[in-house]
């Protein structure tokens, strides 16, 4: 009988491929199969009259409060063209620097994907900003669509990323949870900030390692990223100045208030977001349309996110009636190798999701799921977090269903699909390494975490 | 017969107007989520006052906003699809997906939570739900009942696109 939430699974899994709106189908899909499984007796409908006390704790979680604001911050630091004002001051900076502009488009990338998150929005903006000027400079289209493909999804480990605070919301349970079962009832908990900081290093790692990458492109095949033009006017110091210190700030404020310990990552990102407000403001960018459609976008946003909440409610509901959890414990303590097959099972289910279904999915069907009992099996919570989030990161850029290949084929049609595709994989190489130093030395996502909170 | 799919015709235009309408209105309230909270902030950073009430009024604010953009959201069609194969399809095809979805998915799990939440919401009328925290708001019953009006909404917007797509399967086929 447990082997029906298996085939849940996989019924849930299909249904979503037929393209109706994931979070219904989620819902949809669930409900369904718990109602006929329920006239076949094999369910208790009872599960599900949880439903209403599961929809108004997600109402009541201020964590996720985060999201709306962190969404409000990108989506204005977008619409204002801050963004793309960073990016051409970037470039002027790195004038006469050979691969400069990829560099920038790197820094810019890691810097605005940071408060968005959404690897769709990142992406478009990114391609719409940065693919023409590398274009026009002389980059080959491999580098330069790679490049903006692969900074688009930084946004996803990069803190303060919207990714890290579901995994958080969701590992944070997971790990009660996994101690509870335990018989440990007086656990220990794992914050959303926690996961910030443990994802600092390998983010900056990722970084270092992609601008590595087009700065060697542009030294052994300099034809790829040429220098830039030589434009005869100078850029002024106070331009510069202007245009970088702002957003620099305003990151910086976010992510410092964190990490020093000031603010809870909501408290932070609702100083990002009403900076971001003035910012706009100040840099005269903000006229009441540009408001209304910033307000809009970020509500379409945030509602999309918290619909797929709701579907996963209904999901993990009926999969918990039907033995499911039991069944994936079973499944994963059983394995020959322990815990490094587990894991390493765990992540190859991910990864081949990150196909088809995207970070929020992926974080609240699978995540609740098998999150225990790798965590049970002595698993760091914030290790596995940082491994999730760039295990997804990966699967997002890889071909042929990456989701940031078909944002950036979606707002750049020209470009031939075989050079987007060429253009990822050294990117793709770089993940993997990352990935597998972070296994082989979880020091680099758990040391900074357990230096700030022995103070 | 004509007369029927011009009635259909104007309720979805209607319908969707409405909910144009109504998203917009709700928008504002990402405005006053961002101001609330960094009040919020401010205050408890600069003036050492927290306010457990203001945070209700936050948290209120949130709540309200991303539930009742729910029907908006679907009225753009932004709630994010799996669309490797729906992308390809053609209209009349994502027609039928639409359908199949709205009549399966959409709509029995919006009349579950209306049917659910029913007892769960007049409960909380009954006893005028107030916060468990000292100095909470007293207005847990209305955030309750937001669950209420989100699924009307929300059931008014998937009859509209169940709608909508039963035309298309007509005009395209």
């Amino acid at each position: 009988m447990e082997y029906l939430a298996l085939l849940l699974f996989v019924m849930v899994f299909l249904f979503l491929m037929l393209g109706f709106p994931v979070a219904l189908t989620l819902a949809g899909a669930s409900l369904s199969f718990a109602l006929i499984a329920a006239m076949l007796g094999v369910f208790d409908m009872s599960f599900l009259q949880n439903v209403p006390s599961r929809i108004f704790g997600l109402m009541n979680n201020t964590t996720l409060m985060a999201v709306p604001l962190f969404v409000f911050m990108g989506i204005m630091l977008e619409q204002s063209k801050i963004a793309e004002q960073l990016l051409e001051t970037m470039d002027q900076l790195m004038r006469g620097f050979r691969g400069g502009l990829g560099i920038s488009v790197i820094l810019v990338g890691a810097l605005l994907a940071a408060s968005t998150g959404i690897v769709g929005a990142t992406v478009v903006t990114m391609g719409l900003i940065a693919l023409p000027t590398m274009l026009k400079q002389g980059y080959c289209p491999k580098l330069a669509t790679g490049t903006i493909c692969a900074s688009g999804t930084l946004g996803q480990i990069i803190p303060p990323s919207i990714v890290l605070i579901l995994l958080g919301d969701v590992l944070s349970s997971a790990y009660q949870q996994a101690q509870l079962n335990q018989g440990i009832f007086s656990p220990e908990t794992l914050a959303v900030g926690d996961l910030f900081i443990g994802a600092l290093f390998p983010a900056m790692l990722l970084v270092v390692l992609y601008m590595l990458y087009v700065y060697a492109m542009a030294i052994f095949k300099p034809e790829s990223a040429p220098k830039s033009f030589n434009f005869a006017q100078k850029i002024s110091w106070v331009r510069l100045l202007s245009s970088l210190i702002p957003p620099l700030a305003l990151i910086g404020l976010v992510l410092g208030s964190i990490l020093a310990g000031f603010a809870t990552p909501t408290e932070a990102a609702s100083l990002g977001a009403i900076g971001a407000l003035i910012l706009a403001f100040i840099k005269n960018r903000l006229s009441l349309k540009v408001l209304q459609s910033v307000m809009q976008n970020s509500l379409k946003v945030t509602s999309m996110i918290f619909l797929i909440f709701i579907g996963a409610i209904f999901f993990s509901l009926t999969f918990r009636g039907l033995g499911g959890d039991e069944l994936i414990h079973e499944l994963l303590s059983d394995l020959p190798g322990g815990v490094f097959s587990a894991v390493l099972i765990v992540m190859v289910l991910m990864f081949v999701l990150g196909f088809f279904l995207d970070f929020i999915e992926i974080t609240y069907v699978i995540v609740p799921v098998v999150a225990p009992v790798l965590l049970m099996m002595g698993v760091d919570p914030i290790w596995l977090g940082i491994m999730i989030a760039i295990n997804l990161q990966t699967a997002f850029l890889t071909p042929p269903f990456g989701f940031a290949l078909f944002y950036l084929k979606g707002v750049a049609p020209e470009i031939k699909t075989t050079d987007l595709y060429k253009g990822v994989v050294p990117y793709i190489a770089i993940q993997i390494f990352v990935l597998i130093v972070l296994a082989i030395y979880p020091n680099l996502a758990t040391w900074l975490p357990s230096i700030i909170y022995s103070n | 017969m004509n007369n029927y799919i011009d009635l259909l015709n104007g309720f979805v235009l209607k319908q969707d107007k409405l909910q144009q309408y109504f998203g917009k209105i709700i928008a504002w309230g990402l405005l006053s989520l961002v101001v609330i909270s960094a009040l919020i902030v401010v205050s408890r950073y600069g003036f050492d006052a927290g306010s457990i009430a203001l945070q209700e009024v936050a948290l209120y604010n949130h709540a309200a906003v991303f539930m009742l953009g729910f029907a908006y959201t679907l009225q753009q069609n932004e709630h994010v699809r799996i669309d490797v194969f729906y992308g390809q399809m053609t209209i009349s095809r994502q027609a039928w997906i639409d359908l199949f979805g709205s009549l399966f998915f959409a709509l029995p799990v919006i009349i579950f939570i209306a049917w659910s939440s029913w007892d769960y919401v007049a409960l909380s009328w009954k006893i005028h739900e107030s916060s468990a925290e000292a100095g909470g708001l007293a207005y847990v019953y209305l955030l309750k009942t937001v669950i209420l009006i989100m699924t009307f909404l929300l059931g008014l917007q998937s009859v509209s696109l169940l709608i909508t797509s039963a035309l298309k399967i007509k005009e395209y086929k």
